[in-house]
């Protein structure tokens, strides 16, 4: 469907609406797709933000335009009309909040009025943090209104593929859809620049010894 | 009075949450999608080398190393052209962090507070676009840290050789055309190399006398 302000791709391509409280993570969860970065500091959304973004699967090339949207009323702009076409949606709560995670009926209820029968995953994020306030035993709103339910943490990429996952099983009706390495093309050859090999060496002597974003201890999966 | 708190009776309805059970409503697909052959572009590749790492890339706006995915690492040599890439996928997702090639005048060095981890420069290629990045990479170990950057060094000294030697076969080349320009002088070389071979023969034939002799003498 071709959505208004937006690029048409020849590939498949869906309208994802992200909702749920301020500081859930909603923004930082797009991003670390987007870049793989993990933004710590809060920015809260204004209205809208929109993203693409692309996957790679066993059945083709998919984009999801990611509706990242505010959380915080007094930013929230249209409000919920931002879910109007919108194809399928992320829930998002954080467990170290109980209040995000008792608002989720209130976000589910708007959305649904909007979009009706269309797949919903709800996620608590922030799961990497010791001290969570709602236990994974605690959350049964997803069974209540069949949705599909994922733990997860943007900051140690938990379960951070699950929620697209799903979605693009439902969408495309298909369990055993899963995501295929991404064509990597040869890269071209390329021409040195000893004055400029000269600058990027110096750059990185001063690079070398900037800290490392996260804690060492993290663990590789 | 336990048991009429709802709180409580939540707690016991709900079980574990199973990652691959389908809680979700039924919904009817909107997209009808064909299997289609992946092609993940390392066919014609063998890999040298396989590490579960983290990338970062150095923002220069914010002087701040920025996370670009935790995945595996390789080194790709290719089959036909013994050009070596390395290129790094993000797991789960399998996207690109990383994909450039290791050029011989590339050098890896350690990070400076971090004895995991090392840094270098690369125009990357991830992207589809040729882009000047300063890239930092960290192991779960300081073996397959030390491995990495021996295996980069190695690579870059061989892509060198490999470079030089391009070099002295397009000179074997010129030589071979400058020879056949001069008609004449080939002739010469011919005669020349006739002459060799009429005294080769005579050495030989000496030779074979000498051999003679002791066998007479006995």
């Amino acid at each position: 469907m071709a959505l208004p302000n937006q690029q048409t791709v020849d590939y498949p391509s869906f309208k994802l609406v992200i909702v749920g409280d301020g500081g859930t993570g909603k923004t930082t969860f797009v991003k670390r797709h987007l870049t793989g970065e993990f933004e710590k500091k809060y920015e809260p959304t204004i209205g809208v933000e929109v993203h693409p973004l692309d996957f790679f699967t066993n059945c083709g090339k998919i984009r999801f335009y990611c509706w990242d949207t505010a959380g915080q009323e007094k930013f929230g702009g249209l409000r919920d009309g931002y879910y109007i076409h919108g194809q399928c949606a992320i829930i998002m709560f954080d467990v170290t909040a109980r209040l995000t995670y008792k608002n989720v009926p209130t976000w589910h209820r708007d959305l649904c009025r909007v979009c009706e029968n269309i797949p919903i995953v709800l996620c608590g994020n922030k799961v990497d943090v010791k001290n969570r306030q709602v236990k994974a035993k605690q959350v049964t709103f997803h069974r209540k209104k069949n949705l599909q339910y994922y733990e997860i943490s943007a900051k140690s990429n938990y379960n951070f593929e699950k929620p697209f996952l799903y979605l693009a099983r439902k969408l495309a009706g298909d369990p055993n859809l899963h995501f295929v390495e991404s064509p990597a093309l040869a890269p071209p050859e390329v021409l040195i620049d000893l004055a400029a090999q000269q600058q990027h060496e110096a750059e990185l002597l001063a690079a070398a010894s900037q800290p490392l974003p996260d804690d060492d201890d993290e663990s590789f999966e | 009075m336990s048991s009429a708190d709802p709180e409580h009776r939540e707690e016991e309805e709900a079980p574990a949450v199973g990652d691959d059970e389908d809680t979700g409503a039924h919904v009817a697909p909107i997209v009808k999608l064909e299997e289609v052959a992946v092609t993940t572009g390392e066919e014609d590749e063998d890999a040298i080398l396989d590490l579960k790492s983290k990338l970062y890339r150095f923002d220069k706006d914010g002087n701040q190393w920025k996370e670009r995915g935790a995945g595996t690492v390789k080194f790709l040599k290719h089959k036909a052209s013994g050009k070596v890439r390395l290129l790094m996928r993000q797991s789960k997702t399998l996207k690109i962090c990383a994909n450039h090639l290791i050029l011989p005048t590339m050098s890896v060095q350690e990070h400076a507070g971090n004895e995991k981890s090392c840094v270098w420069h690369a125009r990357d290629f991830a992207d589809g676009e040729l882009k000047d990045e300063l890239f930092c990479i960290r192991f779960p170990s300081i073996e397959n840290c030390k491995s990495f950057m021996e295996t980069f060094q190695e690579v870059a000294e061989t892509q060198k050789a490999e470079d030089e030697k391009e070099s002295s076969d397009a000179a074997g080349l010129i030589e071979k055309l400058s020879v056949e320009e001069k008609a004449d002088a080939e002739k010469k070389d011919e005669e020349k190399s006739e002459d060799k071979t009429v005294e080769k023969e005579s050495a030989s034939g000496k030779e074979s006398k000498a051999v003679e002799e002791p066998a007479s003498s006995a």
